[in-house]
């Protein structure tokens, strides 16, 4: 089943997918059954409290190699604030002023039950589902002070999530699935989970070994090569096979802020 | 979520903030990795796991050889805070506490040091959250058993609070219940099982913590 968070006439709502949305878009309320059409809504993301946000860095043999690094030996995570989080299909901001601003296109990894040293042969007991990310980042905000640093990982609008959190049985084995990237419909970037140099099982080990994963956390499992640099006006399509397409719409820094600019 | 009554949203921490480790750093901050002093507040989160009490007990990292602590004054947000100027960077505040940030020996600075500061309840964050005039004008003060080992006068921060709230807001607006701690000493405590840690800011609050065995 996929679960997602809506705003529908002014309130947050959370509803079911329905199997016939890629051809009706109807969505149903968890509340009263009742269904309704996305064009009604506005999306949310997927997770209602969420806890920790973890990402990957150089996760990925190829994109690695991309940027020039040697593949790592231990996982280079990385900690998100929540105020990076928005939903399907709403703006992300490009900031004023700088010169490379590029998608990164995710599977994350949901935490669904409480665990420290969780053994890796269990690690997938304590997986809820699975959504898809778009993390971000502005290259030129990069300093080598826990690298990458919040100035260029955690901005606002800076993570789109979504559409929706999918169970993670009614997507089966992970360890394959194919990761495409769309710019204004164009395939920017193409990979596989495949290359995932450090993968789920492993992650939920590791972290859990450090501290108490919780309901909520949530893992952001780094991005395949294919970087290229956004503007106000694109539209990014990060999807991830089985798991959904995640629509993002870029808007400059005055557009997103508005009165606060 | 929070395991403690002050935090709600995200505890935004500062390193390299006291002026004289930054100054005493520059020669390894011209090195690799850094290849340069950093032109921006280096920051870090506390995840939520981390959250912990006035009184409560600090686990001790499993495995662990060597614990450190440091406290910083800790800013306690009122109001949503997005891209706001330094001058009118306080009135988001509502009031003032302390951060205990137990961690791992700070190695190096280059990646973020997850398995040093995400411990569970390594971030004690209390116990009263007070308003205060001037935050730059308080000192915060850490003993060891019963020893002072720290002695910060804020205004010995590289960044102020209110240009540290400035700067901060126009990276990630900060919500009602978020809390930024501003600057721990640079020689970071070393604490054994079993020690107890009191921070105090003389006026304002007070933070006790124990480590577990």
């Amino acid at each position: 089943m996929k679960h997602a968070r809506v705003l529908f006439n002014g309130s947050e709502l959370d509803v079911t997918v329905e199997d016939s949305f890629a051809e009706t878009g109807l969505l149903k309320s968890k509340t009263d059954g009742q269904l309704i059409n996305e064009t009604d809504v506005t999306w949310l993301s997927p997770i209602k409290e969420p806890g920790t946000i973890f990402a990957l860095g150089l996760n990925y043999a190829d994109h690695a190699a991309e940027l020039a690094f040697e593949p790592p030996k231990e996982p280079l995570v990385f900690l998100k604030g929540a105020n990076t989080l928005t939903g399907h299909k709403q703006n992300a901001y490009r900031p004023d002023n700088i010169k490379f601003q590029h998608y990164e296109c995710e599977l994350v990894a949901v935490i669904g039950k409480e665990g420290k040293n969780i053994a890796r042969e269990d690690a997938m007991d304590y997986i809820a589902g699975y959504t898809v990310c778009n993390d971000f980042a502005i290259r030129d905000y990069l300093e080598n002070y826990y690298r990458p640093n919040l100035r260029v990982k955690s901005r606002d609008s800076l993570c789109p999530i979504g559409p929706w959190l999918i169970d993670k049985d009614d997507v089966g084995d992970i360890s394959n699935l194919k990761l495409t990237t769309h710019v204004n419909g164009e395939l920017t970037q193409e990979g596989t989970t495949a290359d995932i140099i450090f993968d789920v099982p492993f992650l939920v080990e590791y972290l859990s070994k450090i501290m108490t994963l919780k309901p909520g956390d949530m893992i952001a499992t780094g991005t395949p090569k294919g970087l290229k640099d956004m503007q106000p006006g694109d539209t990014v399509v990060c999807e991830i096979e089985k798991v959904g397409a995640l629509v993002t719409n870029i808007v400059s820094e005055q557009e997103f802020y508005g009165d606060k600019y | 979520m929070s395991n403690n009554p002050i935090v709600k949203g995200k505890l935004v921490c500062v390193a390299l903030n006291d002026s004289e480790q930054f100054n005493a750093m520059q020669a390894e901050f011209a090195e690799a990795p850094y290849k340069g002093a950093p032109t921006q507040p280096v920051l870090y989160f506390k995840p939520h796991n981390t959250w912990s009490t006035d009184g409560a007990v600090v686990e001790w990292a499993d495995g662990a050889d060597s614990m450190v602590v440091g406290a910083s004054l800790a800013v306690v947000f009122g109001k949503e805070c997005c891209r706001v100027s330094q001058a009118e960077a306080l009135d988001y505040v509502e009031g003032y506490t302390l951060v205990h940030d137990f961690s791992l020996v700070e190695q190096n600075y280059y990646r973020p040091d997850i398995k040093g500061k995400c411990l569970d309840t390594s971030a004690p964050i209390g116990a009263a959250v007070v308003a205060v005039e001037d935050p730059q004008a308080l000192t915060v003060v850490t003993s060891v058993n019963g020893t002072v080992v720290n002695e910060t006068p804020v205004s010995q921060l590289v960044r102020g609070v209110a240009e540290l709230i400035s700067t901060i807001s126009y990276i990630m607006t900060l919500q009602p219940g978020d809390v930024i701690a501003v600057g721990f000493p640079g020689q970071r405590a070393p604490v054994a099982k079993g020690d107890k840690v009191c921070s105090v800011i003389a006026g304002v609050t007070e933070l006790n913590n124990t480590l577990g065995e």
